[in-house]
């Protein structure tokens, strides 16, 4: 990375216009070219103030969200955009039974130049691309993925290891229902010599897609199933990601209950662990990452959230600013 | 078909015959054809052999549609599914073979296996599709990325 833009020469790339419906359409070049740029807002976010100015993003957000929209709100109007946030039920007209495709083509329609959308529904980001031509970023299409949510992950990486290849990555938790954990998988395989442990029982075990795609692309895996192995598995890690048992998406309650509880990580889990590991999670916890880890240098997960405003700031500017 | 099985069933003016079906899968073809809607036509209809005999594959399923000419997106999906059918197209009683392109997407006849995908949402205007990947054995729904084993794809024709 060059990091040798000059000032007041705004961001150009690839991505403009593109749309970010799943991080396996990131490249390694995309990624850095966004961290390049996320790294300069937060060294000079009065620079990119005007990047957005004229330019109307709607922040459609079918399913509840408080980090995400959030950062993505602030993002925008720190770029100067104006912002059509639609993230309660009555603002649209989908609680009424409207489809999301007509909702869609009412926002073509007062011309939005970028739609930012969350939807419960998998797949449903990929269906608004086709659906309008002005660009979709996904906040999150059901169990599926979280593309942006990999780029402050795949970041917070980078900022607290400075570098991202090499990395040995520990996934532990609800890798069933996550979105995260598959958009995080694909895109930190585009670095060199990453090693993937995807810790769960076999009930949450990464779904079928993510190891296909990392058997195409050739990615060392494991998965680590039983209880015993975990400290091992830990020992060997230099990265630590969690994930909160995703209860709104079990079809069936009883499933849930049977695995609430079944994992958590405590300082005793990171008695193994090198001094060095770093411990991340998505956010919102519920009870499977313990308070006591926040006091310890493994904390990254706070950090982690804070780069979600410069890594959505940066990717906003690379989609739909204007290169100066 | 051998003269044995014409014994059984006699010869057709024009129409589709589909052959070395691996036996006891014909109701499977008959499925992905959605054979039971063909016959509203009243002058189709659908002749089934179980298990005659084959000196190819011991035992073979053979399937006749009378007045019926298979679609070609059928018809490489009963390849894809089944690669030792074969597919012969009866005109004014000849018999011609017919080879489809082995598809490497799936439109519109196939229903995601994920009930949370989009495209199983009622009212969306979303065309089903399907990447095939034939060598693992899968097909992928292009909008929420859920696995379908090729085998399985009989169970999930959309309505």
């Amino acid at each position: 990375m060059s990091g040798e833009r000059g000032a007041g020469a705004l961001p150009r790339g690839e991505l403009r216009g593109r749309d970010v419906v799943s991080a396996k359409d990131l490249t390694r070049e995309d990624a850095e070219l966004i961290f390049e740029v996320a790294r300069e807002v937060e060294a000079d976010p009065g620079r990119f103030s005007g990047v957005l100015r004229g330019k109307r993003v709607a922040l459609l957000f079918v399913e509840p969200s408080t980090r995400t929209f959030s950062s993505f709100y602030i993002a925008a109007r720190r770029l100067g955009g104006d912002v059509l946030p639609l993230n309660e039920p009555e603002m649209t007209s989908l609680s009424k039974g409207e489809t999301l495709y007509d909702t869609l083509k009412m926002l073509e329609g007062y011309g939005v130049d970028c739609v930012v959308m969350r939807h419960p529904a998998r797949g449903a980001a990929r269906f608004a691309a086709d659906v309008i031509s002005a660009p979709v970023i996904n906040a999150g299409s059901g169990s599926q993925e979280h593309p942006t949510q990999a780029l402050l992950d795949v970041y917070t990486i980078l900022k607290k290891r400075g570098k991202v290849d090499g990395t040995s990555l520990g996934m532990l938790g609800d890798l069933k229902f996550s979105r995260t954990v598959p958009s995080l998988a694909y895109l930190i395989s585009n670095f060199d010599g990453v090693e993937l442990t995807f810790i769960a029982p076999p009930a949450l075990q990464v779904r079928q897609e993510v190891e296909l795609f990392l058997r195409e692309r050739a990615v060392s895996y494991t998965k680590v199933t039983r209880q015993q192995e975990i400290p091992d598995a830990v020992s060997r890690l230099d990265v630590l990601y969690v994930t909160r048992l995703q209860k709104e998406r079990f079809p069936d309650p009883s499933e849930y209950e049977r695995l609430k509880g079944s994992y958590r990580v405590d300082m005793g889990m990171l008695r193994h662990a090198r001094p060095t590991l770093g411990v991340m999670h998505p956010l919102p916890r519920v009870d499977e990452l313990d308070a006591e880890i926040d006091r310890t240098p493994h904390a990254w997960y706070f950090d982690q959230a804070s780069y979600g405003l410069p890594v959505r700031m940066a990717l906003y500017a690379l989609v739909l600013g204007d290169a100066g | 078909m051998s003269g044995e099985e014409q014994l059984l069933v006699r010869k057709i003016d024009w129409g589709t015959v589909i052959d070395h079906i691996p036996s006891w899968k014909a109701d499977q073809v008959l499925k992905l054809i959605e054979a039971e809607s063909l016959t509203k036509d009243p002058d189709v209809s659908v002749i089934v052999l179980k298990s005659v005999p084959s000196r190819k594959y011991g035992r073979k399923d053979v399937i006749k549609l009378y007045h019926y000419y298979i679609k070609e997106p059928d018809a490489a999906l009963i390849k894809l599914l089944f690669p030792t059918a074969t597919i012969n197209f009866i005109r004014d009683w000849k018999v011609q073979k017919y080879v489809p392109n082995l598809p490497e997407e799936l439109v519109g006849k196939v229903r995601c296996p994920e009930v949370t995908c989009i495209s199983n949402a009622k009212r969306e205007p979303v065309v089903r599709r399907f990447r095939v990947l034939k060598e693992q054995g899968y097909v992928q729904c292009y909008y929420c990325d859920a696995l379908l084993e090729i085998s399985s794809i009989p169970d999930f024709i959309a309505a």
